[in-house]
This record gives structure tokens, sequence and C-alpha cells, in this order.
């Protein structure tokens, strides 16, 4: 036998099949471990004699960029190994998702948790940046978070490299609630500003514990923005109205982002407005935002070892569709909300019962964002 | 696989190139590489050997089989073909360095003389893993085209001649599917130099600076694409297993223009002593050790050359994957028996489950319960 089959089936025998925890067209979900350490892991099985074209653009962007992004909030990729006609990635297994977070009725968010979490995420993402990779489908079922309350930015089967300036890039990306203004207006010609608005997004969506801008369509999505921030002015935005889609979708007035966020400190809201800039080259970088004061101001990030956790997550949720396409040319809500979905919803019982009192002390010693 | 980063999940003082895979694992000494090639080359003709004597006793007598100096000449034939082909599509030079990058890495680990039965009847001259190759080099670099436009423009090529291999490629890169290219660091140098030439910062030397200002052609795009022309040449050589992307991309730049490569590099170089002591001390001879690489081995074989092994290729071809011989019936049956073990214990454990249940004896005896096993679950059925 060949030595590299060999060696793929050594890689093959480091990791057991324990459960199938999802299903769907693409790819099979299963929750493992490593042999002999006993750590588990989740096993994403692709079927890829399913593909007329071979290995799947979403499979190999994954594979790509997780190869070389080793980052503490950036879900690891253990292993790959083919097996027959599939590719088969061993992913760190985590419980859940920041959106099965932020939609459990029960738990309470702190300011301090959401900074955490926002620093968490700047990390992962300040990290891609400087990789030069875009995300390009971040929202907050795509932030899993582990058993230690860290947070992971995962599914990268939409990323890719910065393209070089002049080089076009497609605008159907990022689903469509954190999809920002730019690409709604078709531009062909981006950068990382669109990941810094998903993120404001996310940021908004933590406070209100309710999506922040849920368009039903494309066209809505444009007005359900200028709405909530006011139609851009030419000199706000310049040139936006060159871009290759730009509709007129009505003039609406900004209105204070106060109004809205009521408990929201200043340091917070002026971090939101920097992530949600009309104009990208001004939008607020990763990099500057975690040396925003915000994250530098009390309350200090939680520690994420005591942020709050999902109690419902060992509860049989179904688990979204697990596919492997990308669908191109569809405008549907979440265009891309097939695709590659990494989610790992089923977990063991939940060993930390212990839940978290509500006062806590401060605690000042790690988190510092540097 | 190892890679540690920080404690704080950061690597902010290590080059984001030291936390890549290309060079983490692919990195070689040039004994290392001259060792690896070695060691490939006689475990094939070992096993090869074999197969001929296990398919007719004494056949392997008459065989010469290649060495590894000649296989690395067909996989520097196999990297030309890949340029010829890029021409064809009008691929970007990305795709193009990417196949050939995929190509010389898949053999370190593989031989030429190990072939797959579904390619060996045809195209003796080039190899099929080429065509799997630079179709994945499409779709890692984001630039994929459909299978069947891509085989439809190749001679004698279907789907699944390319498809069939794609994951023996993937499996033989390790699924490390980024890689840092030469031409960027180039590009990167050249835009650098432009900007520097404009703010006339590091031109000290009033010679360099009449000599490059007043020539109109300095600077302009010819000086570029003759050290892109190097950077192409050294991809038919052994540098970018040996040398960083932007050593390469500097020792290019300065077969093409040494004064300003120098000056460049001076400017570059931190002035902090403990660190351009080391740096200027070694970096001329790197620079060296590569341009006299480029200059005796970056140029495709001389076809006469390769014809010779290619003859002799196509004798000692790996028995055991061309169909119909024995070896390859003997391999194909091996497999076949390991299989229907598999599923023979598979069918025994599901026996062994249902065994308490009143219901389950009678299912036994009928031979249904093939039926009950869970394929979906099983990697080693069809």
């Amino acid at each position: 036998m060949d030595a590299v089959e060999k060696a793929n089936i050594e890689r093959q025998k480091r990791w057991t099949k324990d459960q199938k925890v999802g299903e769907g067209t693409y790819a099979v979900v299963y929750r493992g471990r490593e042999v002999g350490v006993g750590r588990k892991i989740a096993i994403k099985k692709i079927k890829v004699g399913q593909f007329k074209d071979g290995l799947d653009m979403s499979a190999i962007r994954e594979v790509k960029y997780l190869r070389e992004l080793k980052h503490r909030n950036v879900i690891e990729l253990l292993d790959v190994f083919s097996s027959k006609t599939n590719l088969n990635l061993v992913l760190e297994f985590l419980d859940s998702d920041l959106e099965m977070i932020i939609k459990d009725r029960s738990l309470v968010f702190l300011p301090a948790d959401i900074k955490s979490w926002m620093a968490m995420t700047f990390r992962g993402l300040e990290f891609c940046h400087r990789n030069h990779v875009l995300h390009r489908d971040l929202k907050p079922n795509n932030l899993l978070i582990a058993a230690d309350g860290q947070l992971k930015i995962a599914d990268f089967g939409l990323a890719r490299d910065f393209a070089d300036p002049g080089y076009k890039m497609t605008c159907q990306v990022i689903t469509r609630w954190y999809r920002p203004p730019e690409l709604l207006f078709g531009s062909r010609y981006y950068g990382s500003a669109v990941d810094v608005w998903s993120v404001g997004c996310i940021f908004a969506e933590l406070m209100l514990r309710t999506p922040y801008l849920p368009g039903d369509s494309d066209m809505d999505q444009l007005k359900t923005i200028f709405r909530a921030l006011g139609t851009p002015t030419e000199e706000e935005w310049p040139g936006h109205t060159k871009l290759p889609n730009y509709v007129p979708v009505g003039q609406f007035l900004k209105a204070p982002l106060r109004d809205l966020f009521t408990a929201a400190s200043a340091d917070a809201l002026n971090l939101l407005t920097r992530c949600l800039i009309y104009e990208p080259r001004k939008r607020i970088s990763a990099r500057d935002a975690l040396n925003h004061p915000y994250f530098f101001a009390l309350p200090y990030p939680t520690h994420p070892s005591k942020l709050p956790k999902c109690a419902k997550q060992v509860a049989s949720r179904p688990l979204e569709e697990v596919d492997g396409n990308v669908e191109k040319d569809s405008t549907g809500p979440g265009v891309h909300a097939k695709n590659g979905k990494l989610k790992r919803k089923l977990s063991s019982p939940l060993d930390d019962s212990k839940g978290r009192t509500i006062a806590r002390r401060l605690d000042f010693t790690k988190q510092m964002v540097t | 696989m190892t890679s540690s980063p920080a404690p704080d999940g950061t690597a902010h003082d290590k080059p984001l190139y030291e936390a890549s895979t290309q060079f983490r694992n692919w990195r070689y000494s040039p004994e290392q590489l001259t060792k690896i090639r070695k060691v490939l080359n006689v475990a094939a003709v070992t096993a090869i050997r074999h197969n001929f004597e296990v398919d007719e006793p004494g056949s392997s007598a008459n065989v010469s089989f290649l060495d590894a100096d000649e296989e690395l000449l067909l996989v520097k034939l196999y990297i030309s073909k890949i340029t010829q082909l890029c021409a064809l599509f009008r691929f970007p030079e990305e795709v193009e360095a990417t196949a050939i990058t995929y190509l010389k890495r898949f053999y370190l680990k593989n031989t030429v003389m190990d072939w797959h039965p579904k390619n060996v009847m045809y195209v003796l001259v080039t190899s099929p893993y080429r065509l799997t190759a630079l179709f994945l080099a499409t779709k890692t670099t984001n630039n994929p085209i459909s299978i069947d436009e891509y085989t439809s423009r190749i001679p004698k090529t279907v789907p699944s001649d390319v498809l069939d291999l794609e994951f023996l490629v993937a499996q033989s890169l390790g699924f490390e599917f980024a890689v840092w290219h030469a031409h960027r660091a180039l590009w990167g140098i050249w835009l650098d130099i432009q900007v520097r030439f404009l703010k006339n910062m590091f031109f000290n030397s009033l010679t360099i600076i009449k000599n490059y200002a007043t020539d109109s052609t300095i600077l302009s795009m010819s000086e570029y694409n003759l050290a892109l022309n190097y950077v192409r040449a050294s991809r038919l050589t052994d540098a970018e297993f040996i040398h960083t992307p932007s050593q390469v991309a500097l020792a290019a730049f300065s077969l093409v223009a040494p004064d300003l490569a120098l000056q460049w590099t001076v400017a570059k170089i931190p002035r902090d002593a403990s660190h351009s002591g080391s740096s200027m001390s070694t970096l001329p001879l790197v620079l060296e050790s590569i341009k006299s690489l480029i200059r005796t081995s970056g140029h495709p074989p001389d076809v006469e050359s390769v014809r010779e092994v290619d003859r002799r290729l196509r004798i000692c071809k790996n028995p055991e994957k061309v169909p119909g011989t024995r070896a390859y019936m003997a391999k194909r049956a091996e497999e076949e028996r390991i299989a229907e073990e598999k599923r023979a214990r598979k069918i025994e454990e599901v026996q062994k489950a249902t065994a308490g249940d009143p219901f389950g004896d009678e299912l036994q005896n009928t031979g249904q319960l093939p039926g009950l096993v869970d394929y979906d679950d099983d990697d080693n059925d069809d």
C-alpha cells in the first residue's frame, strides 16, 4: 500500500466516532474522542462523492484556512483524513454557540459579559485579518462557545484571502442581517470592514437580545439599516450612489442610538457606532477596536469561565442542516444558511451546573486587552 | 500540527510566515531532499520488483528501474507541462504557482513509478497527477472552473481521471492547501522599492541615484518582469523547499538589478546590531545559493534525456497498478477479501447485539441482516 494511504489510515485511527449528532445533505457530524487521550472532538464527514466537481469549495476553504489559523478564539481543526469518498474534518468539540446563549431567556447578561464576548470575537477576528483572511459569514451561531467559556470563530466555508486592489470578489456573502450596506449595494471590491460590520450587528444583538437589523429581503435589509442608522448622505459615504446595485430606498432620519440602547455605556455606544460607520474605509478595524477605550473601562470583561452558559444545551435541539454547498446565486434570507454548518448542539450532560451567582466579584486579573 | 500559540493566544512577535504550514512542514535542507527522494525511490523499486516477480518470476531482472535523479527529471517535465496547460486556460499566476508547488510536494511523498490504474493506459509522458494538482489549485486559490469545462479542453481526459486522484493528491499534501509564493514576495519588494525610490529614502549612494534615476527604463515594469521570469524559473528547482519565498524573490530581483537589490536589503534590515549582524552575514550566501540553483537547474529538462527516461518508465511501471496483470488481480482480490471480512465482522456485531431479541433469531437465519447494518456509518463499504 502507498505510504500516503497508510499515513491516512493512521490518522483515521487516532479518532473515534461515538455518536451521530447531525446530518444534512452533504455532511454528517459525529461526536467522538481522541483515542488514548479521551478528549472530546467533533468529526464532520463531508460526502464528497455527491459533488460533481470533486472536493467542494466550502470544504476546501474551511480546510485551507483552519489548517493555517491557530488561535484561542478560532475553532481548531485538529486533523483531516479521507475515508473512501468522504472527507473528514476533526474539530474541537464545542457545546454551544452565541445564538443559543442570546436566545436563552433564562440567562441574564451583565455589561461585563457582553464585553468579554466582544473582546474574544475581536481577538479572533483581528487574528484572521492579520493573516489576510476575510471570514465573510460572521453571525451569532458561527461564534461557538467552548466548555471553558472561550468563544471561537467557526465556519470558514465562505472565507477567502484579501484580494489585491482591483480584484473582484463576490458580494453574495454574509448572512443578510449581518451584511454591510456596501455588499447590499453590490460592491465587488471590499475588505476587512465587511466583517467588522457583522461584529457591530452582533454587538447590538448581545445588548438587545434580539437581532438588530432583521431585514426580510435584500431591499428590506437596506431599509432596515437606514431606518435604524439614517439614510447615508453623500458626505457621510462618498460615492455610494455609484455602486452597481444602488437603489434609493427612501430617506430616513438618523435616530440617536441612545434611544434604543438605553443601558449601554458611552464607550459601548461609541464602539458600536464605529463598527457601523457607512463608509467602509472609516469603519473601525478589528485591531483598533481591541484598543478602544470600551475594553479598558470598567467594568472589565468577565472571565470566560464565569460567563453565562446555556443550561439547555444538553436538550436535543435539532441540528441545523449540515451542508457543504454554497448557493452562489441565491439571495434568500441567510444566503449561506445552509453552508458548512459546524454546529454541534448536542453535548454530554453539562457538568457545570453550578451556574453563577448574581453577585460576583470583578475579575481584574485576566482578560486585559492588549 | 503541533503549533503552540503564545499563552495569550496570539503570536505578535512571530512573523506570520513562521506560523504557516509551509514553514512548519515543507522546509528541507538539500541533503534531506536528496535522502527523501532516494528512500522513496529505493522503496518503490523494491516493491515494484516484488510485484514483477509475483507476476512472473524472474521478470524483474531485465527491468532497468529509474533512479531518484531520473525521477526528478520527469517531475520537472511535468512542471513544464503544467505551465503549458495554464497558458491554455489563461489561469492566473497564483493557480500555476500553486499547482506546481502541489505537484512538487506530491512527489516528495510518491514516486513517478507508481501509477494509477485508470490513467496508466495513455499519455505516458505526462503524470496524471499534474492534472489533478492543477484542478485542485484552481479551487484552493478561489479560481474554480467546472470539471467538465476543465476536462473538455484536455485531450483524452474525462472527469473521473482527474477526480479519482483528488484524495490521493490532497492526502499527499497533508490537506495543507495554503502556499506562500515567491512571486507574491517579489511583487511586495517591487512595490516597496518604488515607494522608497520615490521617497529617495535609501539612495545614499550618489552613483546609484545617477545610474537609476537618469535611466528612465529603470523601475519600469520590464525590470519586474525579468525578475518574475527568474521566480518562474525557480519553480523548476528545489528553492521553495529550502528557502523562504522572500529570499527566492530577492535572489530573482538581484539577478536583474544586483545594486538595487543590495541597497534595498541594507535599508530593510534593522540597524539593531544583533539582528543585522547575523542577517547581513548569511543573506549574501543564501542569495548566491538561490541564484546558482536558478542558473543551473531553473530550466525545463532536455527533451532527449527525458525521452530515454520515459521509455524506461513504461517498462518499469508498477504492475500492481496495471489492470490485467496478475499483480493487479492479486491486489484487488486482497482488497476484496479485507472488505468482505469487515462486512462479516459488522454483521456479526449486529447479530450479537440482537441475540437476546426474541425476534432477532429468525432474521439472522434468513440472511436479511446486512440490511440492518448502518452503511452510512461505515467508511469501508461502497
